[in-house]
């Protein structure tokens, strides 16, 4: 009889908590799938890409799932709903498809009131199918999805017939480089830019020149102590963004910052 | 006549964890030549029904159940006979020893379960094998070597138990269970290298380098791999003494005499008392590790705390919970067997209170996956208030309190039976109790700071925290020794009039600890997702994703079923292979119960 007990004291243990981990929300972590969109591609597969990105690879949630850096997208904002039934009003006379692809093409066109930083978004770093897909799903937040196959196929020919990488920008001025690249969209330099990185103030007596330059090249690497919650917010591939010279120009620049 | 029959069978028996890895060693050598004539392997093979996955992670887990096992145990196996040792007391020489016999049969299944997983990574997981091995292949070979040893080591130690008993010669042998230890972590080192590195490869390593280029030093020592070794080291004393607190259980509740009754209830004190001093540590080094894995890669870290693993650490918060209460309950029914213990009574269920709240805080989710419609529900990513004991200030805050309140509970145990002589101990007492406070303070304190300063300042102090709790420990234990020198007994500790229920309690703790270490196992495996090593080993096979929980849960309940079946199995075939030790507890011997640095008993 002392067996058995034990027995159903071990065996009823666990199946409490067998129980428990099947009885909570069972989400599989998915191998992820490359994006690769035709003409025909359906509203549904745009936006699902869309949502994919919007709380993956873009990084969107980093503000957005916030109320403090930036409006929130889903839920609605300042009593207005959310972003597909506002967005056809924010700028007169455009409608909302127009303003969600100039809002991301152009992450400075149109900064929302209310003391919210530019936002930072490189547009470059996406295909033009990937930026329709982020619009089809936030026009799918309460609003009608008019991207079209046309839309993507469009923005995929030219994303063909445009020269691969390349700089941003033509100058291998430090300040023209870091406000071309928006590095100044998330850290502060003498008064400039947004207190949501780290600030370049002060960033050559912090960290050694190697790991600047390891941090733009790779900068999931290693992300400074208390900024966590910004992991892949910043580009991956900012440094196929800047020449060599800049890349080194850059480095130099920051590592003589002090403080 | 018979006892020498049954040693020689015993060598032959004892020889087969060499024997499993030499033939393990010949069969990589064999593999070698045919990867020399061009043979390309496949890069994955078939298991029928629960496919290569299911295969390979549950001969992984039985292996590690084991080892962890066999590591564990002999850590405080040459604790106890250092302390009869320098205490003359002769019933923690017996205990060593009898923790020691039930190592032998263990170290054969640990053996057994470690060529099963090679050759289930050999013929299922081939590509990935020699991936591995053409890196670590010196660090494999150093490997069996130190097995070797470790082997041999551990049947001189066993063996020479009796005749290695006086003068010297019990010196040499206690150098024996040292030398033990120190084999044995050091194979745990090098085996904890190879998993780590799938983890936390070196920066340098990208999907392009061939593993022939890999620095060989940079991959061993990679980011993770410390980390790991201390947490493992730790978990392992965690493990060990839970197990030898069950088997102590099983012992107690199929005893026949008092004696033997009073003999397992001391043994089962002693197992939970390790099991419990261990786990307190256990959470500090688990927030360095997931530090390091922090450190390491941002998103991995992401992926382990606020990804789809978010889920898992309110089912573990809610395993740790079941292991403070446990290990708590049982200390508070064993007050009822110590004269004296009544007058601490009424504080348990203000003890129990905290370690509820706490547990409920620790088991609040920040990170919540959440569709829209609950987002909308929650107005926001974040729950409004449960959202604010999310965060690690109120979760550190949470679980220094829990440790602070099982410590004292410690505390109340070992001195319900005694009465102080000394001058001072009012004073003293008063001392003990400003600690208490000081740490709570401290650890309230910067449990509410936290939410006013930057995440970069608050980090930090979580340190504060625990440096707070730990010198109050240290600094009370201390006192306390000092001032029940001498102290006078208010009656004896009635080994073995303990209530059974208080011996299900030992089992919860020890199924707990087992299934928990499953669930790690699975954390720190899962947060690698469809990569063999992260970011540049791709897993490519259909298992490539990584499952929900619930099948998790499933193949980890599978694993602790077949692993305390056999553990059942061992103590069985070790009680035949010899009648247990009883020593002289109970039965009219005076005990006060034991911690850390107390010699007097």
């Amino acid at each position: 009889m002392t067996n058995i007990k034990i027995l159903g004291v071990m065996i009823g243990t666990i199946a409490i908590y067998t129980w428990i981990a099947n009885a909570i929300p069972q989400i599989e972590s998915a191998v992820p799938e490359e994006l690769s969109f035709s003409s025909d591609v359906s509203e549904a597969e745009l936006v699902a890409a869309g949502a994919e990105l919007y709380s993956g690879g873009a990084g969107c949630t980093t503000c957005h799932g916030l109320e403090t850096r930036a409006p929130n997208l889903l839920t609605g904002f300042n009593g207005e709903g959310t972003i597909g039934t506002r967005c056809g009003t924010r700028v007169p006379g455009q409608d909302c498809k127009t303003y969600l692809h100039e809002s991301l093409m152009n992450p400075l066109a149109y900064v929302v009131e209310g003391g919210f930083d530019p936002m930072v978004f490189q547009a470059r770093v996406f295909s033009g199918a990937q930026i329709w897909a982020l619009v089809a799903f936030l026009q799918d937040q309460g609003g009608v999805v008019t991207v079209t196959g046309a839309d993507v196929a469009a923005a995929e020919e030219a994303d063909a017939a445009a020269p691969a990488g390349g700089p941003m920008v033509a100058s291998n001025d430090p300040l023209d480089i870091m406000r071309g690249n928006l590095c100044l969209g998330c850290h502060m330099l003498e008064g400039e830019g947004a207190e949501l990185g780290p600030a370049f103030d002060g960033i050559g007596s912090r960290i050694t020149t190697d790991r600047i330059r390891r941090s733009i090249i790779d900068p999931a690497a290693e992300i400074a102590e208390g900024f966590d919650h910004l992991a892949g917010s910043m580009p991956p591939n900012l440094a196929d963004m800047l020449t060599a010279r800049q890349l080194e120009v850059l480095v130099d620049f920051l590592a003589g910052q002090g403080g | 006549m018979l006892k020498r029959s049954r040693g020689r069978w015993s060598w032959l028996e004892a020889s087969l964890p060499v024997a499993i890895v030499v033939a393990i060693g010949l069969l990589a050598i064999a593999i070698e030549p045919l990867a020399a004539q061009g043979y390309t392997p496949r890069e994955y093979g078939d298991f029928p029904i629960i496919g290569s996955r299911a295969a390979i992670w549950i001969a992984a887990q039985l292996h590690l159940f084991f080892a962890a096992f066999v590591l564990g145990v002999p850590m405080f196996a040459v604790v106890a006979e250092a302390i009869g040792i320098f205490s003359s007391d002769d019933r923690y020489d017996k205990l060593a020893k009898e923790f020691t016999r039930l190592l032998l049969v263990s170290y054969s299944a640990t053996a057994i379960w470690g060529a099963i997983l090679v050759f289930g990574l050999i013929t299922l997981y081939p590509g990935l094998w020699g991936y591995l091995s053409e890196i670590f292949a010196p660090s494999m070979w150093v490997y069996v070597g130190i097995f070797f040893f470790e082997s041999f080591t551990l049947y001189l130690y066993y063996y020479g138990w009796d005749r290695w008993k006086k003068g010297r010669a019990k010196w040499g042998h206690w150098g024996l269970g040292i030398l033990l230890n120190l084999w044995g972590t050091a194979v745990m080192l090098i085996a904890n290298s190879w998993l780590t590195y799938m983890m936390s490869p070196p920066a340098e390593v990208t999907p392009d380098t061939a593993p022939g280029m890999v620095q060989f030093w940079s991959a061993f020592a990679n980011a993770t791999w410390m980390p790991i070794n201390i947490h493992r080291l730790i978990a392992n004393v965690v493990f060990g003494g839970a197990i030898v607190g069950a088997y102590a259980a099983f012992r107690f509740l199929s005893a026949k005499t008092d004696e033997e009754r009073a003999h397992y209830d001391w043994m089962g004190y002693i197992g939970n008392f390790i099991a419990m001093s261990a786990l307190i540590v256990l959470p500090f080094a688990g927030y360095w590790l997931g530090r390091e894995i922090y450190e390491f890669n941002q998103q991995m870290g992401t992926t382990m705390m606020g990804g789809f693993m978010s889920w898992l650490w309110v089912v573990q918060a809610f395993l740790i919970a079941v292991l403070f209460l446990a290990g708590n309950y049982y200390l508070w029914i064993g007050m009822g067997r110590i004269p004296g213990a009544e007058r601490f009574m009424p504080y348990t269920k203000w003890m129990l209170l905290v370690l509820l709240i706490g547990a409920a805080v620790w088991a609040t989710p920040r990170n919540m996956i959440a569709n829209r419609a609950e987002i909308t529900a929650m107005g926001g990513q974040f729950h409004p208030f449960l959202g604010v004991l999310g965060v690690m200030s109120a979760k550190n805050t949470a679980v220094n309190f829990m440790i602070l309140t099982t410590f004292l509970s410690f505390l109340l145990y070992r001195r319900a039976n005694k009465k102080a002589v000394v001058s001072w101990e009012k004073r003293g007492t008063t001392i003990q109790g400003a600690l208490f406070v000081t740490a709570a303070a401290v650890v309230l304190f910067y449990g509410v700071y936290g939410y006013f300063v930057p995440s970069i300042v608050r980090i930090g102090f979580s340190v504060y925290q625990v440096l707070a709790v730990i010198t109050a420990i240290i600094l009370v234990v201390v006192i306390d020794m000092l001032m029940m020198r001498g102290a006078k007994s208010r009656g004896e500790i009635r080994w073995g009039e303990m209530p059974e229920r208080s011996q299900y309690a030992l089992f919860i703790l020890a199924v707990t600890f087992t299934w928990l270490m499953g669930l790690m196992g699975f954390a720190r495996s899962g947060i690698r997702q469809h990569w063999h090593v992260f970011e540049v080993l791709r897993d490519t096979s259909v298992d490539a994703a990584t499952p929900a929980l619930g099948y998790a849960s499933i193949v980890i309940s599978v694993c602790v079923l077949i692993f305390l079946s056999l553990v059942a199995f061992i103590f069985w075939v070790g009680g035949l292979a010899e009648k247990p030790v009883i020593s002289g507890v109970g039965g009219g011997a005076t005990s006060s119960a034991p911690v850390a640095g107390d010699g007097e008993t």
